[in-house]
């Protein structure tokens, strides 16, 4: 719930970056803030789905296992 | 805080610095670094990236050596037997120092730290790998904090490799004017449009500089947003699948399909082989520079003898190839290098002191400079006493093939020039080289009219 709230504020931010208007570059400008607002957006997307790869090998891997537990179990009740 | 003491190379780091005493080399941890470096140390990561070959060994020696009072440790470091920087690698050497930086990242969090820098110039290659040589890159990690390094990694790493993937790769030397990485609104400007089709090179370099100039005069609350672990872990996933994505090919340069055996007979490559290999035996030296290395062939006659080789060419599929098989034999006492020695690499960075230039890193015990002399003579119009010159600098020993200019190779090179290079002649050759250095032997090459010279410096 929190990840896609993330994902949907991250489109938004990103959205808005695409039609932003470009802006003089001054002396005094920091690009750390910039790069540091993006890492977070970055992160949010790019961690949902690392968690969804692992989630999904984990769901996989259940449902690859249940058949022969459930063989098992059968056979023990026999 | 004084760090006069300081090599250039380390003065920005309040956590320590490098000096040099009695020719070794001493890293100085001062008290403000304590409890990272102890939690390095006493946490099993120090071990754990040594024994992986990821970080650089030391010792701890006597504080005494130490040379302001803020000192907490004085490390010893082990010695890299030669200093590289990114604008001397091939793609495939910057692309495997930047999967080892996201690599000792990721073993840095298992232990509850984290890398504050990602700088290129923190990772040397050290018998062949890449390592981290920066013992002071670590801080303890607080869940919730970014990536610090963040920027600086995609400015080293990811956006030289994407220009050198997908625009140029001479792009690579971009790296030797933007000393802290290529920004990445540059690289964005550079990049073909195809690549804010992948999500990795869209959001880390593109809309990377986007929220850059968008963030440039905004002032927000950094401090409260926060990012969880397994985002962080997202994060590095993420970039080193980009990084691992991003894929040259050496093909179309200049002298990357070249073969050697072009301009010899079986017969005679076996002879110069054995005649260069014969000499090294001779000569013994400790180090060998092999200039116009093409892809490697006879600086292995060097480093197969176990003597560290530095295989230098202007090519840069040559440079790949060479680096490539390298890897793939695991060899581990010889380096390819970019270095184009009509232009070599300048010290640059605050007062020329950050890095060095090709010269300082010198001189070398033994030169091999073979089949190159006609490409500095005639390619370049560069006189012969200024490449005697050049080379007594920067080795004792020379191997040198003189190539006539009744040679094939030579008439190509003539064949859309004028011949203005009457002094162009062996006897002409010998009697400039003869005032750098003693002539100890040569040999003409089996059906050719090409010289191997073995030479030693004069003493002056």
């Amino acid at each position: 719930m929190r990840h896609s709230k993330c994902l949907a504020d991250s489109l938004v931010f990103v959205s808005l970056l695409l039609f932003a208007s470009t802006q003089v570059a001054h002396a005094y400008v920091d690009p750390g803030t910039g790069s540091y607002v993006i890492q977070l957006i970055i992160a949010a997307i790019a961690g949902l789905a690392f968690a969804v790869r692992i989630y999904w090998g984990r769901i996989k891997g259940f449902f690859s296992r249940s058949p022969s537990a459930e063989q098992s179990t059968s056979a023990d009740e026999q | 805080m004084s760090n006069r003491a300081a090599l250039p190379s380390s003065f920005r780091d309040p956590s320590g610095f490098l000096f040099a005493e009695d020719g070794s080399l001493y890293r100085q941890v001062n008290q403000a670094y304590r409890e990272s470096y102890d939690h390095l140390t006493g946490s099993g990561l120090y071990d754990a990236l040594t024994d992986s070959g990821s970080l650089i060994r030391h010792e701890e020696v006597a504080l005494e050596l130490a040379r302001t009072d803020e000192a907490y440790r004085v490390l010893k470091p082990e010695v890299v037997p030669f200093v590289s920087y990114p604008y001397e690698w091939c793609f495939s050497q910057l692309q495997d120092a930047a999967l080892l930086t996201l690599e000792v990242q990721k073993k840095a969090l298992d232990f509850g730290m984290t890398l504050k820098d990602a700088s290129a110039y923190n990772v040397q290659f050290v018998w062949g790998k890449p390592v981290l040589i920066d013992t002071l890159s670590f801080d303890r990690y607080h869940e919730g904090q970014p990536w610090a390094a963040y920027r600086q990694f995609c400015q080293h790493f990811l956006a030289p490799l994407a220009l050198m993937s997908y625009t140029d790769v001479r792009l690579g030397q971009l790296l030797r004017i933007h000393i802290d990485g290529v920004p990445l609104d540059l690289a964005s400007s550079l990049l073909p449009h195809r690549t804010r089709l992948s999500f990795a090179l869209l959001s880390h370099i593109h809309l990377h500089a986007r929220s850059q100039k968008h963030f440039a005069e905004r002032t927000v609350d950094v401090k409260s947003r926060k990012m969880n672990r397994l985002s962080l872990l997202g994060l590095l996933d993420n970039l080193e699948s980009a990084v691992k994505k991003l894929k040259w090919q050496p093909k179309g340069t200049l002298w990357s399909d070249y073969e050697e055996e072009d301009s010899y007979s079986a017969d005679a490559l076996d002879q110069k082989r054995q005649l260069v290999a014969d000499l090294l035996d001779q000569v013994q030296p400790r180090v060998v520079w092999d200039l116009g290395a093409n892809v490697g062939l006879f600086s292995r006659l060097a480093s197969n003898r176990g003597i560290p080789t530095i295989s230098f060419d202007a090519d840069p599929g040559c440079v790949e190839r060479n680096y490539l098989e390298s890897r793939r034999k695991s060899e581990t006492n010889i380096l390819p290098l970019l270095i184009d020695l009509t232009n070599p690499s300048p010290a640059i960075g605050w007062q020329h002191e950050e890095r060095m230039s090709l010269m300082e890193r010198g001189p070398a015990d033994l030169v091999l400079c073979l089949a190159l002399i006609h490409h500095l003579a005639i390619s370049n119009n560069l006189p012969l006493s200024m490449v005697a010159d050049l080379l007594a600098i920067i080795c004792s020993s020379l191997i040198l093939e003189f190539v006539p200019k009744t040679d094939h190779r030579v008439q190509r090179l003539l064949s859309t020039r004028e011949d203005i290079f009457t002094d162009y002649t062996q006897e002409a050759f010998e009697r400039t080289f003869s005032q750098r250095f003693e002539i100890q032997a040569s040999v003409q090459l089996e059906g050719s009219e090409r010289v191997l010279y073995l030479m030693t410096r004069r003493r002056t």
